[in-house]
């Protein structure tokens, strides 16, 4: 027999970068065109193309339907490839092509990562100009709330003052002027203690507010808080209980019974005669110390919370008696200057429980 | 032993090869870097089964991140023994892109069990209780509120999936 020279193009193959692989039915392979990557023959191809696992039943197909565009092998360096499946009509054979694509990977790549990047980083910008809108917004709603706040007192104020100054034949009755004069002065008190937490509450905002901190008696403080609430207005008939342990404590005295004074007013206000009220000083396992205040009022629902921790967020209408609806966002903002946590459960029907946490490096060494 | 093909899918940069890694090679970057077609890494774990341990080989395809499944997406899905859905809790539209690839896995892959990701909690609050039952409802899904950068969650979101593959019997040893 005479050696005849055909084409053979599997010769073109080796070094084109590209891979003809023949399978049999079970996967395993027969032959092996190009020498770009290694296939063994005679091994299941899954072994050295893992991108085929899973895909038997559309490799059993007549007419496979497979192309990956892009496969790498992730945890090493590989180069990625292109890979197909296609059956030869005539000899049924499964034919795999694997096919070097590093050169179109690597500006595909940088423009699929550009794409991405920008998109990621235009998600952040409209999500921070977003934060900003509404902290302008919250900002023009506070100042209209305030001015409107600063108005129902002082309305209150001058009103009541025309009507003593206007000139009249018979002098007012007693009761009458002892009624204005009683407004008046309550109003001034509102207004004063308004612009007391409206000064509170921006120093603590521009971190202005410096703390006195010492180290002071929990026991003694919440003694004097538990005196003070008993004697509020509306406090009558409502039992204030103090329990817990009496630590020491390094804090600012006059804020903590700020804190305490404005959790408790709050839930004198919200109680009827009949409930309880408990302020209790726990120390926990973990060292830190936890002053709760209690009741088993009315509670609020998550809408409502998120209300009252707003700036002047009361959910009624209110007046001298029910403050000035800065207490909520006072304590939240006293708290974090002690890094302590601030923390409200509640529940319609199950009462209010408001805790503040110190961090047990605010406890001598020895309570910890 | 027979390996499975675990799809992981999802929005871009919500981390999906950042759990990856963290899992399979126990490394974690703060840079990014996207991801084009497909990475694939082979993995052999051992996974609880009912009470027994078992060797699994896994090979999970890291595949190219979108907003939406589109035809490159569902052409690399073909196959999956599972599929894990990753979202980025530090975004406000997580759930429409996990929605996208989820519906797509049950239309495509139909009965294929689906672990969800919710990604990145070292930096964002844990989600709405009610959000997490939707998902879970909806898609019949195991949860997990992962971290790639501390590992937190991690092997039990491939753990769970696993579970679910060999336990349907798709993985006779
Ligand atoms: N803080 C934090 N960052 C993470 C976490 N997971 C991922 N990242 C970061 O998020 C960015 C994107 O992570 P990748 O894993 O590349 O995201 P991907 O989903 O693979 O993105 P594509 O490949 O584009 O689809 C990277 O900068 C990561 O470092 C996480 O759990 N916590
Ligand atoms: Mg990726």
């Amino acid at each position: 027999m005479t050696e005849t020279k055909t084409f053979d193009p599997r010769i073109v193959l080796d070094g084109a970068r590209i891979v003809a692989v023949r399978l049999d039915d079970d996967l395993v392979v027969q032959e092996v065109a190009g020498d770009w990557c290694d296939v063994p023959v005679g091994e299941d191809v899954r072994e050295s193309v893992p991108a085929l696992i899973g895909l038997e039943d559309e490799l059993a197909q007549d007419l496979p339907y497979l192309h990956l565009p892009f496969v790498t092998l992730g945890d090493s360096h590989e180069t990625p490839a292109a890979i197909s499946v296609q059956r030869d009509w005539k000899s049924g054979a499964l034919w795999l092509l694997l096919r070097d694509v590093s050169e179109e990977a690597a500006i595909q790549e940088r423009l699929v990562h550009q794409h991405n990047a920008l998109s990621l980083a235009q998600r952040e910008l409209s999500k921070a100009r977003d934060a900003a809108l509404a902290a302008d917004k919250a900002k023009t709603r506070f100042l209209a709330n305030v001015s409107h706040e600063l108005r129902t007192p002082l309305n209150v104020v001058i009103g009541g003052a025309s009507i003593l100054l206007k000139p009249r034949k018979t002098a007012l009755p007693a009761e009458d002027l002892h009624a204005f004069v009683r407004d008046i002065h309550d109003s001034g008190t509102l207004l004063l203690q308004l612009v007391d937490d409206l000064i509170d509450l921006s120093r603590a905002e521009t971190g202005n507010l410096a703390l006195v901190e010492e180290w002071s008696h929990t026991g003694v403080i919440v003694e004097g808080m538990v005196r003070l609430a008993k004697a509020l207005p509306g406090a009558e008939g409502i039992e204030i209980v103090q329990s817990g342990d009496r630590v020491e404590l390094y804090a600012d005295p006059r804020r903590v019974k700020q804190i305490l004074l404005n959790l408790i007013s709050n839930a004198v206000k919200a109680c009827k005669p009949g409930n309880r009220i408990e302020i209790a000083t726990e120390q926990r396992e973990d060292g830190c110390l936890v002053l709760s205040v209690c009741d088993n009022g009315p509670g609020m629902s998550k809408a409502e919370l998120t209300i009252a921790l707003e700036p002047f967020g009361q959910p009624k209408a209110h007046d001298a008696e029910s403050g000035t609806g800065l207490g909520l966002p006072i304590v939240a903002r006293l708290a974090e200057l002690h890094q302590a946590r601030f923390d409200i459960a509640t529940a319609p029907g199950s009462g209010l429980k408001a805790s503040v946490e110190f961090p047990a490096s605010r406890l001598p060494a020895a309570a910890r | 032993m027979k390996a499975h093909k675990i799809v992981v899918l999802g929005d871009f940069g919500v981390g999906k090869t950042s759990l990856i890694r963290r899992y399979v090679l126990d490394q974690f970057s703060d840079q990014y870097r996207a991801t084009l077609g497909v990475h694939l890494y082979k993995h052999t774990d051992t996974i609880a089964v009912e009470g027994m341990d078992r060797e699994v080989r896994l090979v999970l395809w890291d595949i190219e991140g979108a907003p939406l499944p589109g035809e490159q997406m569902m052409r690399y899905a073909l196959g999956a023994s599972g599929a894990i859905i990753v979202g980025d809790l530090t975004r406000d539209d997580m759930t429409a892109p996990m929605r996208g690839a989820a519906d797509m896995v049950e239309a495509r892959l139909p009965g294929r069990p689906i672990s969800i990701a919710l990604n990145k909690s070292d930096i964002a609050p844990a989600p709405d209780d009610d959000l997490v039952a939707t998902l879970r409802d909806r898609y019949g899904a195991s949860i997990a509120l992962t971290s790639a950068k501390t590992g937190d969650e991690v092997p039990r979101l491939f753990h769970a999936l696993g579970q679910r593959i060999v336990g349907a019997g798709d993985g006779a040893v």
